[in-house]
């Protein structure tokens, strides 16, 4: 009974800050209050200060993972409604989606082993440039840690939205295409709403790259992990 | 509460889309995730017109513009990490992330950004 009660104030809560945050991030559009970063930051805060264990946590939390899974089969609607665009780029989309996943996978691969880590960290830090359900199921697979694999997906979010004019300048990307496809494949959601709010179309080339990347990072992941480690 | 009705009926169907999806994965042993699959299967569904966009729409929009509220549980769960973070490993593989991410988005944007220039051009 206890159980239940602690479950669905996990969940009141979660939705409630999240619900709060959302009109926040509209106001003040920076990267850290983006509500993913923000909420989470708020919860752990909360759960630090009245020393609540994470499993505690996810008495409720669990009811919020169970949607990852519809929430990836959705990512089939923007690429439905984007496909006429995305058919006429089709060769420079999905070729620098792909240049973009086989860096992302085997840079991360290459260094971790470099400086020694272990496996199971390896595993967790591959598939970080894809949306966080994608990645979570791909650390999932590969036999990695689900938690750290949504670690390193955050760090990729944030650090490649505060990144990225310096990134433009470096690699000369001028067009919604390069900084859409840019954004999209290193930084997934958090990218990709970076884009929106430059255009409408960076924001829709953005969400293309993101849903193709995660599908190409689902392939090629555990191949490139036979491979090279 | 019709409202509320149908979008539990299309979450629900996504759902059922995510299970064949995990069941294929299962079945042929593939290393893709069954999500990844669900997504997939959906989008042929859509673009063969088998299903409309219309019976799915309303609860699939709903969950794409809340796409972010999903996934914080599983990112509060770096509370467990953080010992491992704040260290001197904490810091390297904070470095490796952040440059692999930037390299990630230079070349992916340099590539797509290259070949839709030399289209373009071609065009002209």
């Amino acid at each position: 009974m206890t159980e239940i009660i602690f479950g669905i104030i996990a969940i009141i809560i979660t939705v409630g800050v999240y619900a709060a945050m959302v009109p926040i991030h509209k106001k003040i559009n920076t990267p850290f209050t983006q509500p993913i970063i923000a909420v989470s930051v708020i919860i752990i805060i909360l759960l630090l200060v009245f020393n609540i264990p994470y499993e505690t946590y996810q008495l409720g939390g669990a009811w919020i993972d169970f949607l990852m899974g519809p929430a990836v089969v959705a990512l089939a609607l923007p690429l439905y409604n984007h496909f006429e665009r995305l058919k006429k780029l089709a060769v420079p989309i999905l070729s620098g989606v792909t240049a973009g996943s086989f860096i992302g996978v085997s840079t991360g691969l290459l260094f971790t082993k470099l400086f020694g880590f272990e496996r199971e960290l390896i595993l967790s830090i591959v598939p970080k440039s894809v949306t966080t359900p994608v990645a979570v199921s791909i650390a999932e697979s590969l036999e990695g840690s689900m938690s750290l694999a949504a670690v390193f997906v955050v760090i990729a979010g944030v650090s490649g939205v505060l990144m990225s004019p310096l990134i433009f300048k470096l690699f000369k990307l001028s067009s919604p295409i390069g900084r859409g496809i840019g954004l999209g494949s290193a930084s997934h959601a958090m990218g990709t709403a970076n884009s929106m709010g430059r255009s409408e179309l960076e924001g829709s080339i953005s969400t293309i790259a993101m849903v193709i990347s995660a599908v190409i990072v689902s392939v090629i992941a555990p191949i490139l992990v036979i491979i090279m480690l | 509460m019709v409202r509320l009705f149908r979008i539990i009926t299309h979450i629900f169907f996504l759902y059922v889309l995510l299970l064949v999806g995990n069941f294929l994965q299962e079945a042929f042993q593939l290393f893709i995730p069954g999500s990844v699959i669900g997504m997939l299967l959906l989008f042929a569904l859509l673009k063969l017109g088998i299903v409309k966009l219309r019976w799915i729409e309303e609860g699939t929009s709903l969950l794409l513009k809340h796409l972010t509220l999903f996934f914080i549980p599983v990112t509060v769960g770096f509370i467990e990490y953080f010992d491992a973070v704040f260290s001197v490993r904490g810091v390297l593989l904070l470095s490796i992330t952040i440059i692999s991410t930037a390299l990630v988005m230079g070349g992916s944007g340099a590539v797509s950004e290259y070949l839709a220039r030399r289209k373009e051009v071609q065009h002209d």
